[in-house]
């Protein structure tokens, strides 16, 4: 019987060089905050939405990722919902927002807010 | 002449009720209201000038515009923009001026413009619109009251 290979584990969420940027200046000056922790919510007209908050602690269940610096948990409820997404932060002189490029969906609401699988 | 009208409808900069703003100063989501302003002004709240005086260079505007589309019917676009047409109003506020077509303003009139800012986005927003039947959770869809 041949052992089993370990292969690496993929992280449930990828930051892009933006994001990373952003989540380390959101903590900068915030040391009782140890991260941000990303969830859904059953809200918007296409189903779901993401919330994102500063987080004190990492709960059981939560799953870490850990990109260049910047901390983010993963909600036990959004972590299938968030598997394979990635994390992006777009500035324009407009307006700034976190945007998540996630594979599962299937349609999203015409402002890109709220989304269903 | 219309000009006239729009120069006439011009905000105040002047705060009526100084205790009431320098209360609701921090908070976006809070755009204070004076019953004194005509019902078919748009209101600019404090974070949204605050915003408006960063971005903006000279002889520049926030355009906004209502376009057809979004998951409600209508929904407001927000644009950078120099060039003031015939048919635009304009509303000005501590030297930062939004501008708005007369056919626009129509389904905008009373609301306020808000500037909020929230951890995962902040942009700019179209508040208590009181044409808007009702709208999208994200703020930018609205539909209209017949």
């Amino acid at each position: 019987v041949s052992r089993r290979k370990i292969l690496p584990t993929r992280a449930a969420l990828t930051l892009t060089p933006s994001a990373v940027d952003k989540v380390i200046q959101l903590l900068q000056n915030k040391p009782e905050y140890i991260g941000l922790k990303v969830g859904v919510r059953t809200r918007g007209c296409n189903g779901l939405t993401y919330t994102l908050d500063y987080t004190k602690e990492k709960d059981k269940s939560d799953e870490e990722v850990l990109q260049d610096g910047a901390r983010v948990f993963i909600e036990k409820k959004a972590q299938l919902t968030l598997l394979g997404t990635e994390m992006d932060f777009v500035e324009t002189k407009l307006s700034s927002e976190f945007v998540f490029n996630n594979p599962n969906i299937k349609g999203t609401c015409g402002c890109g807010e709220s989304f269903n699988m | 002449q219309l000009l006239n009208i729009s120069s006439a409808r011009v905000q105040t900069a002047r705060c009526s009720a100084p205790l009431g703003c320098t209360a609701h100063a921090r908070y976006s989501s809070n755009p204070q209201l004076h019953s004194a302003v005509p019902a078919d002004d748009l209101l600019l709240s404090q974070s949204c000038v605050k915003r408006l005086a960063e971005i903006l260079d000279k002889g520049q505007y926030l355009r906004i515009a209502v376009e057809g589309g979004g998951c409600s019917g209508f929904q407001y676009k927000f644009l950078v923009d120099a060039v003031r047409n015939e048919d635009d109003r304009v509303f000005e506020k501590n030297g930062v001026g939004i501008i708005i077509d007369v056919d626009s303003l129509e389904f905008v009139k009373g609301s306020t413009v808000d500037f909020s800012q929230e951890l995962i986005r902040s942009s700019f927003q179209v508040l208590k619109n009181p044409q808007a039947e009702h709208g999208c959770s994200c703020g930018s869809s609205f539909s209209v009251k017949l």
